[in-house]
């Protein structure tokens, strides 16, 4: 093969490489929303110290080997802290594959946003956005006033 | 778990209280030397001709194959003696970080050892295969190689946040039983 050539395909690489870089930046933590669920999750079931929030609640799944699921703890948990009628309830599930296999996480963090009837309403794959996710928080407060 | 409201004066995320935490650059650092060797691997090796032809030995000696087991090897050392203990970890704290502002928060290194781990699994079969002879062995696993590492340099893309679970899942990994909830 000519160095030519050689060059032309590591360049490709790397232009390859960026473009899925940039795809994934820019769906990461988007929300989306979840249409048609009858199952209401009940987060003390999950957590004995989990308490669901009368309001909506910030249903977060996370893994031991995840960076981002440290930040996003950080963040829902200001979140909830600063929100009336809001909580954030953070599950591992390193050790837990039967809760990964029943809400069909795929990547971590996962987060469920449940109204106050604990029906999941978005799901969020990565790390969530602040400002999508307090309007959506708004959102699905003013639909259940 | 439940988290409770953090206290307003420490809104910064940081490592858990009693464990040391890094430097969350100097992973993305360490992953931006591996992209650059994995690019050189496949470049000498599509450069070189045909790879797989020849005895074993000859295959082993050829130098795309000699960097791609140095890069193997350097993946074993981050997964079994931990990423702070790594020639890039030190390389990191000794050139690079001296010369950053400090870092705006500390992450864990069970993360980054996990990736360290993926990645070995990745290269040491791009490996055994190459020295079997299968063609294209390098390139095609070198090649992914370079995804992962590429991704976590440039875009802080986090390969035990896509795989873990994933892995789990699928029954490659079995998650430590005593500690299940």
């Amino acid at each position: 093969m000519t160095p030519l050539a050689v060059a032309a395909i590591l360049l490709g690489l790397v232009a390859g490489s960026t473009t899925i870089g940039l795809v994934w930046r820019s769906t990461t933590g988007r929300i989306r929303g979840v249409a048609h669920v009858d199952e209401r999750i009940r987060v003390t079931d999950l957590s004995a110290d989990a308490v669901a929030g009368s309001g909506a609640t910030l249903l977060q799944f996370s893994t031991e080997f995840c960076s981002p699921c440290r930040t996003t703890r950080s963040l829902l948990g200001s979140l909830a802290a600063e929100l009336p009628g809001i909580t954030h309830v953070d599950i591992d599930v390193t050790a837990r594959p039967d809760l990964a296999d029943r809400f069909n996480l795929l990547q971590s963090p996962t987060t469920f946003i449940l109204d106050a009837t604990g029906t999941v309403r978005s799901r969020i794959g990565g790390a969530p956005r602040a400002g999508d996710l307090r309007a959506e928080l708004g959102r699905i407060l003013e639909a259940a006033a | 778990m439940t988290s409770q409201p953090p206290p307003a004066s420490n809104p910064s995320p940081v490592a858990t209280p009693g464990t040391r935490g890094i430097d969350p650059r100097g992973p993305r650092f360490s992953a931006g030397i591996t992209a650059v060797l994995l690019l050189v691997v496949i470049g000498l090796d599509l450069g070189g001709g045909s790879t797989a032809g020849g005895t074993l030995l000859e295959r082993a000696g050829q130098p795309a194959a000699i960097l791609f087991s140095a890069i193997t090897v350097l993946f074993a050392w981050g997964f079994f003696a931990g990423v702070t203990r790594h020639p890039y970890g030190w390389l990191f704290r000794t050139l690079v970080r001296p010369r950053l502002d400090a870092p705006s928060h500390l992450e864990d290194p069970r993360p980054p050892r996990f990736s360290q781990g993926v990645g070995l699994a990745v290269t040491l079969v791009g490996l055994l295969l190459h020295l079997v002879g299968v063609p294209y062995a390098l390139e095609v696993f070198a090649g992914a190689a370079f995804l992962a590492a590429f991704l976590n340099a440039m875009f802080d893309f986090c390969v035990g946040c896509q795989l873990y679970l994933v892995f789990v899942r699928v029954g490659i990994i079995r998650p430590r039983a005593d500690s299940r909830a």
